[in-house]
């Protein structure tokens, strides 16, 4: 089979999936979770089927299209069906197919005891369905489809407890968020469309360095639109409070959607648009700093937080501001590296996560966490591997794709040399966040549900409760599940975890400098046209990078050590010290009260005087009152329509037009 | 078979209806309709895609002093559409012969009446044969809020036939001054067919005024904003199955009014008053979706947003692209297809809240309705135009032409989209989700509300995989349409 038959196939495995559960909801139980991942590890296979396609291949004809059908071909519009197989997109589907197949199998344990078990598949498959659509599609309508799919699937599933309030208020602010974001690429396309006439990836990349000059206006117009999407998609600052809030979804679709597959699509976008990007600098280095500022301020926001899932999600906020950074100055292979391995690692750290909250009965603070070092072996293990990875300390993989991309920033000069200097910052603060997390939940004394596994029993939390809200849960939607689903009990949990802790620890092998650069080498025909292509760090300074940033990493694990595990006294007489700056980042910078007081109140506030207002006394009164008014003066008829006559008259209208047209009928014949 | 055929055969068929008993006058006339609909789906199987020109076409003089012909035609701009409004009639009255109706031969009389106009003004080449059916229409519907309406009833009524009639009266005079005017200019026999009037253009001034009437009649009739005064009562007061067809089939004759009546006839006028409509739809836009957003009412959430969709259409016909053009044809199919569905489903909301449509009085419905869910979240989602849906597509195109015509208005109108992001699911989580209302029971979809929305989303499914199917078939005669006033002497001055 050819490669593009296996691209079909990576969308249709899934999409079956999809449609099987759906339909069978009532009727299949527990099989639901099965045919599910089965659909996903198709997918996977399909990927892989594609992947060894395109090797067959020589370099420079390894980007294919196939199309099914006209889908609106129309007025110059030409958005066929079509499907661009290429090393960029079947790297993703990799990716994609790979990390969502294990994240099935957890969650075929995990929700178990979930009332909506077969609603939570069908959703899973939707998703990756749309996933694939995002990176497989040949044009931009496609994209857009597969853009806004996945913004709803993750509105599903982030809004899948639908009786908490909380949920579903997380689930419209992450879809109105996003679709704020399609329509940043739709006006993108448009200013596009307006010079190339086409809608079609590579008829797009083949007539831009023709009809557009360096940074022209519409071109960084064009990118700029794009890069809303990107920006909204991937939660990258102002717009990532969705982020955070979506951490109200089950722990798998954390960590599938929001920490491995959907939050990395603006990173593809740039990385797929980059003939774009490229030409329009001024938007390829607005993308560079908002990746940087997002990296920063997330991690700072990351060290005082106390929900463990929402550490986790600024921890994803912050890793994904490096791959934009990486893509949107050319470091093209070092930030799709950086998009796998963390894909790897954060998926991970979700799993663990998702293991300890389960022991907590639902609870999700670090301040009520502690000491489950004992308890929970198994989950400590991947968790701190994990741990390891994220915060980049050799020979874990996110020590080199990390540093890959500070080298890259560091080689270009100048004010690129800034963004990596923040790039260094971000990783002391990650390297802080992330051991403050482990040396919270997995050291110290244990706490009594950690004892109680310890000693074999379960414990039962009594009234589950809103975290957010205080309101008492309604459980009748199953949430939350009565059961403790963690790694130590369910084999299907382990072999996920430990899969992924096997790959965050090798998978670093791919691309290691002066060793081998397979990734590198695999994406370079997509990437055959761009002005980097022979950009590359020296051997030396790269590995000078990899020390420096190993040496980070262990201050880092020492500087949390130190808080948190030698006096423990210090973080509190800190936060005492540093009360107004605490204040300041544990409120996360206020970014929801600024969108909330300059967006949201007003819109809501505008909304309420045109209802009771305007619309009543404006269209209401004056249009509607003056108007029959007027007429109720002119014509005495009409006057008496209102008591009664109104029946007569317009019976006497049926009855004339009906007179005519029988005299149609009898002239005509 | 001839298009008056048709046409008549809904009549007829609601005349034999009354013959049936009283208790199955519903179910002949909703099997009745889907004779009505085979008969379209023969003439859309039968119609040539890829010519402008008048297929099917029946000509003869009806009044010859007056230079009226009964002219019926099909071509790229009503064809889909009058499959699409025998496709919503039959569903409608499936639906509302599940149903118990007080005098029911009288009601489905109405339905029929009301469907033979509406494919008479779709069918319609001659002007004042396009005014009788345009007229003929309305008045069923002056019946059917009069009689079968819940709540305000006469308040609506008089709201609606006091709109309309002026709407009508603009109309009636601007059609007769268009015959007899074009006659006068050019010194030639009075004759009401398009394609005559077509040849003899009105001098501008002439235009212009006219243009303002025939505006009036279809803004009142879609409505747009500031002509909306009717809406919320009217469509409060309407029996569902009859505010289902009026709100996806009556606002899109209007649209489809500008399409064929006055860009071909005035395109001097109409390049002329190109910002002022453009500047209608956009507060349309934004004004409806305003109020679909803080309305407390179910039913007027849909009600505000057919505003906020007409307003793109209009949008559309008016950025005088070929873009917009499709993307206006296609998006009055779509509009029509979520919007009759979507008021099926706040009737079964309100079944399932104790009789309230009333959003603060619902909640958590889901829970024991899966497949209601599912079958509202996909009409809600094809309704906020998500990408993926036909709507999504024929927004596409609607934004790109205004996009090419007025960069400024492109970009004002894409809030809308976001807005209708907001307004669909708000009415969806606030029914489907959160907690359990007070006097809410979430039971399962029945039979009776399945057979008003599920052929409806079948529909909306396979044009989400087609769009195309639209877009083939309208695109010459739309392109003939807005050609007509890219040749206009005001649009060659201001290059």
């Amino acid at each position: 089979m050819s490669a593009t038959t296996f691209g079909w196939l990576i969308l249709l495995c899934p999409l079956v999936g999809t449609v099987v559960i759906a339909v069978g909801f009532a009727r299949l139980g527990r099989a639901a979770g099965w045919i599910g991942t089965l659909a996903i590890a198709l997918s996977f296979a399909a990927s892989v089927g594609a992947f060894l396609g395109l090797l067959s291949h020589s370099p420079e004809h390894r980007e294919l299209t196939s199309s099914l059908w006209d889908y609106a071909v129309s007025a110059g519009v030409d958005a066929r069906l079509s499907i661009l197989v290429d090393p960029l997109s079947i790297y993703m589907a990799l990716v994609v197919s790979g990390v969502s197949t294990l994240i099935h199998l957890y969650s075929v344990a995990y929700m178990r005891s979930d009332r909506g078990y077969s609603r939570f598949f069908a959703y899973l498959n939707y998703f990756v369905f749309s996933m694939l659509l995002l990176v497989l599609a040949g044009n931009f309508i496609l994209l857009i489809i597969g853009w806004a799919f996945v913004g709803a699937a993750s509105y599903l599933l982030i809004s899948y407890w639908y009786r908490r309030t909380t949920a579903t208020r997380a689930g419209i602010k992450a879809f109105v968020i996003n679709v704020a974001g399609d329509v940043g690429l739709v006006l993108g396309t448009f200013f596009l469309f307006r010079h190339t006439g086409t809608v079609d990836f590579l008829k797009t990349f083949a007539a831009v360095p023709h009809v557009f000059h360096h940074n022209s206006t519409d071109l960084v117009a064009a990118s700029l639109l794009l890069l809303l999407g990107a920006f909204a998609k991937s939660a990258q600052v102002p717009l990532h409070t969705w982020l955070p809030d979506a951490m109200e979804g089950p722990t798998p679709v954390s960590a599938l959607i929001h920490a491995a597959t959907m939050v990395t699509a603006g990173v593809y976008l740039i990385a797929r648009m980059h003939p774009l990007f490229e030409l329009a600098s001024t938007a390829a280095d607005v993308a560079a700093i908002g990746g940087c500022l997002t990296l920063v301020i997330a991690a700072t926001i990351a060290l005082v937080q106390v929900d463990l899932k929402r550490v986790i999600a600024y921890s994803t906020m912050s890793q994904i501001g490096y791959m934009i950074m990486g893509v949107s100055v050319g470091a093209y292979s070092a930030g799709l590296f950086h998009l796998m391995t963390h894909a790897f690692f954060k998926a991970l750290l979700f799993m663990a996560a998702g293991s300890i909250i389960s022991a907590m009965g639902n609870v999700q603070s670090l301040d009520r966490m502690g000491g489950f070092r004992r308890a929970l072996p198994f989950t400590f293990v991947a968790f701190v591997i994990g741990g390891l990875t994220l915060s980049g300390l050799p020979p874990f993989s996110g020590w080199l794709s990390k540093d890959d991309i500070i080298g890259f920033l560091d080689h270009r000069g100048g004010g690129f040399l800034i963004l990596g200097i923040f790039g260094y910052l971000g990783a002391l603060l990650t390297a802080v966040y992330t051991f403050r997390m482990i040396f919270r939940a997995f050291f110290g004394d244990p706490v009594p549900e950690a004892l109680e596994l310890e000693h074999g029993h379960l414990h039962h939390a009594d009234v589950p409760r809103n975290p957010l809200t205080g309101e008492e849960e309604d459980t009748d939607v199953g949430f939350p599940g009565p059961e403790h689903q963690i790694a130590e009990r369910e084999w299907p949990m382990r072999l996920a975890m430990g899969t992924l802790a096997m790959l965050a620890v090798i998978g670093g092998a791919l691309q290691i400098p002066g060793v081998d650069d397979a990734v590198t080498r695999f994406l370079e025909p997509t990437f055959r046209n761009s002005r980097f292509l022979h950009t590359q760090v020296s051997l030396g300074a790269a590995w000078i990078g990899l020390i420096i940033g190993a040496g980070i990493a262990l201050s880092g694990i020492a500087i949390a050590y130190a808080i948190w595990i030698r006096s423990p006294a210090t973080a509190v007489s800190l936060r005492e010290r540093f009360a107004p700056v605490h204040r300041f980042l544990f409120a996360k910078w206020y970014f929801d009260e600024l969108i909330d007081y300059v967006v949201v109140r007003p819109v809501l506030w505008f909304g309420q005087f045109a209802q009771s207002v305007l619309e009543r006394v404006v269209v209401g009164g004056a249009i509607t009152g003056g108007g029959t008014g007027i007429v109720r003066a002119g014509s005495a008829v009409v006057r008496r329509a209102q008591t009664g006559f109104l029946r007569y008259y317009a019976a006497l209208m049926v009855v004339g037009v009906s007179a005519v047209a029988l005299y149609f009928l009898i002239s005509a014949a | 078979m001839t298009l008056s055929i048709l046409i008549w055969l809904p009549s007829a068929i609601a005349l034999v209806a009354c013959l049936a008993p009283r208790r199955l006058t519903g179910v002949a006339a909703a099997a009745g309709s889907l004779l009505t609909l085979a008969a379209a789906i023969y003439f859309v199987a039968d119609f040539k895609t890829g010519h402008a020109g008048l297929q099917f076409v029946t000509d003869q003089v009806w009044v010859s002093a007056l230079g009226v012909h009964y002219k019926l035609g099909l071509d790229g701009l009503n064809v889909v559409l009058v499959l699409l409004a025998t496709v919503l009639f039959s569903v409608s009255l499936t639906y509302a012969a599940f149903r118990e109706w007080d005098r029911p031969r009288l009601f489905y009389f109405h339905f029929g009446l009301a469907e033979s106009a509406v494919l008479g003004a779709f069918c319609a080449q001659d002007l004042a044969l396009f005014v009788a059916f345009f007229d003929l229409m309305l008045i069923p519907f002056y019946f059917l809020i009069g009689m079968w309406g819940t709540g305000a009833r006469v308040r609506a009524t008089t709201k609606l036939v006091i709109y309309t009639l002026v709407g009508s009266f603009f109309m009636l005079a601007a059609a007769i001054a268009t015959g007899a005017l074009a006659a006068s200019e050019h010194h030639t026999g009075i004759d009401f067919a398009f394609s005559a009037l077509r040849a003899l253009p009105l001098s501008h001034a002439s235009q212009e005024w006219i243009f303002l009437c025939f505006a009036v009649a279809f803004l009142v009739k879609m409505p747009l904003v500031p002509f909306h005064g009717w809406l919320a009562d009217g469509y409060k007061a309407m029996p569902i199955p009859a505010v289902a067809v009026f709100s996806s089939i009556l606002s899109k004759v209007a649209a489809y009014g500008f399409l064929r009546v006055v860009l071909p006839l005035f395109p001097y006028a109409t390049v002329h008053f190109q910002t002022l409509m453009l500047l209608i739809a956009l507060a349309s836009i934004l004004w409806g979706t305003t109020l679909a957003f803080t309305t407390p009412d179910a039913r007027l959430v849909v009600a505000y947003s057919s505003v906020a969709q007409l307003g793109f259409i209009t949008l559309g016909i008016f950025s005088l692209r070929s873009q917009g053009g499709q993307g206006a044809i296609l998006q009055m199919v779509n509009h029509a297809l979520v919007t009759a569905p979507m008021f099926f489903i706040v009737a079964a909301l309100a079944a399932r809240a104790g009789g309230s449509e009333d959003l603060r009085e619902m909640g958590g419905i889901a829970f024991r309705a899966p497949v209601l869910a599912t079958l509202f979240l996909i009409v809600a989602l094809a309704t906020l135009a998500m990408p993926g849906s036909s709507n999504f597509i024929g927004e596409f195109m609607i934004m790109l032409g205004v996009f090419r015509a007025k960069l400024a208005i492109a970009l004002i109108a894409s809030v809308g989209i976001i807005g209708a992001a907001v307004y669909a699911l708000r009415i969806y989580i606030r029914s489907m989700h959160n907690r359990v209302g007070r006097g809410v029971v979430s039971r399962e979809i029945r039979l009776s509300e399945l057979a008003g929305v599920a052929p409806l989303i079948a529909v909306i499914l396979v044009l989400a995989f087609y769009p195309q199917f639209v877009l083939k078939r309208s695109e010459p005669s739309v392109n003939a349409s807005i050609a007509a006033t890219v040749l206009s002497p005001l649009r060659v001055a201001s290059r």
